[in-house]
């Protein structure tokens, strides 16, 4: 009964656009160029959405993202990309006052809402892995293509790289999960690579706060830290609820760590850690600590912080006119957070393999929902789409074909990127700039 | 008719059931058979424990001191003097905040036996006072404090007054709307109305101030280094902290012993009814209770936020908790016991992480909560006195 309501619709649409046919004269004029002839006769609203943390201790994470990807809805829409077929946007929350920040149920009761709207074809989200490991299984069951811009763990796609996610477990119906950025095996490289390499550290105490992203990252760093010749002195796991980081500095003092490595977010302590830390001792991050409450919390101390993050595209010749025309929309540089342009391009990813569903479909989007998103998904595996931040390709698990991290500081008040650094499947890390 | 012919049958199946399930006649003569060979052993088990238990209880200090100098020496013998010094330090700067919010717990146990569960919710409300105080007039009081050193101790005179006085009216209004009415009803409903009331000052806080951590910017007022001692850079924070958190204790503690108003305390804490006879005034008393009570939770909010210089609306949640640990295991009721509880607790929660690892450090604290509830619900220093409790 339920079910043959939600299908009404996209019935009904069905119907309109088989018997409307003719269509109207072609207006597609889209950017990226090669919209198939018959796609100005395509009949039909879908929706895309995203997931993202919005509120409470994330709410300088997902913001910047979501009006991104927004943003890259409203462009196609204006561009015609889908020629006479129009996209609806949806902005869900996983944030929850509860965890002050992202929690996995609200994540899960997200991904739940939207796999049951079947005119909804694809999602943009989540953020943090431990909200992926809930919405991954519910997206496979209901075939619904997840773009993550954001998720670092590599078990969420790679099993046996993780202690704490069992990957075939993840994916009971198909495999339609993508992510445009890198995972922490190369952020743990990478920043491994920094500490020994460019800091000419030996001795590192490692902090996690027991998430998902925390531990493993933690995991990545003092395996590829022990690789590379240096000693890990220490380790301590924390509730993210932890305020006071005294025990632990002042054990690490003692067993002559040079650097504190925290494997966790801003939310759970990572700049709290910075003020409560000598200054002398510099701290160590990955992509979690990247943003303005770091900044904040660390307060006078916040100088000696270095962390890596997403690539920094903002210099990039191809992100320039997604960077003004951001500016222009919301009057907002949207700079501040690195992973604003990979919001961009995921939904742009989400938005070409529709138009090449439709494309290979004659105009017209498949009459079953499940087919479509099943469509959706092999055409998002075949994607080699010019984005803002370089080619938006994905591999056979759907990870990024051209992951790489960026090594910020703070310079003032702001983080600001210092190089870029890529790593291959041996581990071996390159600055490339 | 019908009624009848119903509860007959319903008594005939129970009956039925009783005889065919409930009894079971060779479950109860198996035990009778065995009861020859196994009770011997069981007996001698059972009075080996009652007698480890009765030598726990009886030497429960002796075996809590000799746990924390072992723990103490532990971490000398792992890490050396200087890391044994820090968290010393550490334990005694933590320790000391748990006294003034554990000393608020016991008062007002001391004097209506009530356990106030909103009081961690004051002792956040209570930052936020400091927060919002620090910040009035452009921020005047914050560069007055980081100005000189007399600017400092007249920033102190206005923050620590003003402050302690808002808590202190915030206590006694809480006692008169939500305890008053319920001071003669059972003990649960006074005991669920704190819980009420500490999740509606968390509501307030979290919806007027948001969710997120906020930087009170207290840490500037007190900075540099006083004394390096064994490699162990002692902060004047850290100083300010003890010592402030010391002299308010040793104050009460005077206040209580000396003054009408303080023997008015100890007398309703002892007989209420014969306070009344004899001319105490005994809502005032019991108001005054919350006052200090509460504005030392405030003392206790001020010198956390210029130690670790935030504040948040769920601050006082666990750290409420912990001082109530502080509390029973100084004995509740008992001031000086919730003074010394609370820096206990500082040592066992520091170097408790430090040796099983900073994820056990709350863990351990709540195990002492129910070792202590176990062995010696009086407490440390607590005398046995039949509470209705």
């Amino acid at each position: 009964m339920i079910l043959t309501k939600r299908l009404l619709p996209v019935v009904g649409v069905m119907g309109i656009a088989a018997l409307s046919a003719c269509g109207t004269s072609s207006t597609s004029s889209s950017s990226s160029g090669g919209g198939g002839g018959n796609l100005a006769s395509c009949q039909g609203t879908f929706t895309v959405a995203t997931d993202l943390p919005l509120t409470g201790g994330d709410a300088t994470d997902g913001p910047p993202v979501e009006k991104a990807a927004h943003l890259a809805v409203t462009q196609a829409l204006a561009n015609k990309t889908l020629g006479g077929c129009t996209l609806k946007y949806v902005s869900k929350d996983d944030a929850t006052v509860l965890k002050n920040g992202h929690d996995p149920a609200q994540g899960a009761a997200n991904i739940t809402a939207l796999s049951g709207d079947s005119s909804v074809v694809g999602v943009v989200g989540p953020f943090n892995s431990s909200v992926a490991v809930a919405e991954i299984p519910i997206a496979s069951q209901n075939h619904l293509p997840l773009i993550s811009p954001a998720n670092t763990n590599p078990g969420l796609t790679q099993a046996g790289t993780s202690a704490s996610i069992d990957t075939n477990s993840l994916y009971p119906g198909v495999h339609s999960y993508f992510r445009t950025i890198g995972t922490d095996i190369t952020q743990g490289e990478i920043l491994a690579y920094v500490a020994t390499k460019e800091l000419n550290f030996t001795k590192a105490y490692a902090i996690d706060d027991q998430e998902t992203y925390g531990k493993g990252l933690s995991t990545f760093f003092q395996k590829s830290f022990t690789a590379d010749g240096g000693t890990i002195v220490g380790t301590a796991s924390l509730p993210g609820t932890t305020k006071q980081f005294q025990t632990q500095v002042a054990d690490a003092q003692s067993k002559g760590a040079q650097v504190i490595f925290f494997g966790g977010t801003s939310g759970n302590g990572c700049g709290i850690l910075r003020s409560q830390m000598p200054a002398s001792i510099p701290e160590l991050g990955g992509d979690g600590c990247q943003d303005n409450k770091f900044i904040t919390d660390a307060a006078s101390n916040a100088a000696g912080a270095q962390v890596t993050s997403a690539p920094d595209a903002s210099k990039l010749p191809t992100a320039t006119k997604f960077y003004s025309d951001f500016k222009s929309t919301y009057n907002e540089d949207g700079t501040e957070s690195p992973y604003t342009p990979y919001g961009f391009d995921g939904m742009n990813a989400l938005i070409q393999a529709i138009k090449a569903v439709l494309t290979a479909n004659n105009g017209q989007p498949p009459t079953d929902p499940m087919t479509f998103r099943d469509s959706v998904a092999q055409q998002l595996h075949k994607l080699n789409y010019p984005g803002a931040t370089g080619t938006v390709a994905f591999d056979k698990n759907g990870d990024t074909t051209q992951p790489g991290f960026s090594l910020y500081t703070i310079n003032g008040t702001a983080w600001a990127p210092k190089q870029l650094l890529t790593a291959d499947a041996s581990g071996k890390v390159t600055v490339a700039s | 008719m019908s009624d009848e012919t119903t509860a007959s049958a319903a008594r005939a199946t129970a009956g039925a059931i009783g005889h065919g399930t409930l009894v079971d006649p060779r479950g109860l003569s198996a035990r009778t058979d065995r009861a020859g060979t196994t009770r011997p052993a069981v007996v001698r088990t059972l009075a080996f424990l009652r007698k480890l238990y009765g030598l726990v209880q009886r030497y429960f200090p002796q075996f809590l001191i000799a746990g924390i100098a072992f723990a103490i020496l532990k971490v000398y013998a792992n890490g050396g003097l200087t890391l044994m010094g820090a968290q010393i330090k550490n334990a005694l700067v933590l320790g000391a905040i748990y006294a003034l919010v554990a000393i608020g717990y016991t008062m007002v146990y001391g004097i209506i036996e009530l356990i106030n569960f909103a009081h961690g919710d004051v002792f956040t409300l209570s930052g936020f006072y400091a927060f919002v105080i620090a910040g009035l007039s452009g921020g005047a009081i914050g560069s007055l404090a980081t100005h000189s050193g007399i600017g400092l101790l007249l920033a102190l005179l206005i923050i620590f007054p003003t402050t302690m006085v808002a808590a202190g009216f915030t206590g006694v209004v809480i006692e008169r709307v939500a305890y008053r009415r319920l001071r003669d009803a059972p003990r649960l409903a006074p005991l669920i109305t704190a819980i009420g009331v500490s999740f509606l000052l968390e509501g307030l806080m979290l919806v007027i101030f948001g969710a997120d951590n906020r930087p009170t910017k207290l840490s500037s007022w007190i900075t540099g280094r006083a004394v390096r001692v064994a490699g162990v850079d002692v902060n004047w924070k850290d100083i300010f902290v003890v010592a402030t958190a010391l002299g308010l204790m040793f104050s009460l503690g005077a206040f209580v012993r000396i003054t009408t108003l303080g023997k008015a305390m100890r007398a309703t804490a002892q007989d209420r009814s014969a306070s009344l006879l004899s001319g105490i005034n005994v809502n005032r008393t019991i108001s005054a209770t919350f006052f200090i009570g509460s504005a030392l939770a405030a003392a206790g909010a001020i010198v956390y936020s210029i130690n670790y210089d935030l504040i948040q609306w769920n601050l006082g949640y666990q750290l409420g908790i912990i001082a109530f640990t502080a509390a029973v295991l100084g004995g509740i009721g008992n001031i000086v016991g919730a003074g010394v509880g609370g820096f206990i607790i500082g040592v066992i929660s520091v170097f408790g992480g430090q040796l099983a690892g900073g994820e056990w450090s709350n863990s351990l604290v709540f195990a002492i909560l129910v070792i202590i509830l176990t062995f010696r619900p009086v407490g440390l220093f607590g005398v046995d006195v039949t509470t209705r409790a």
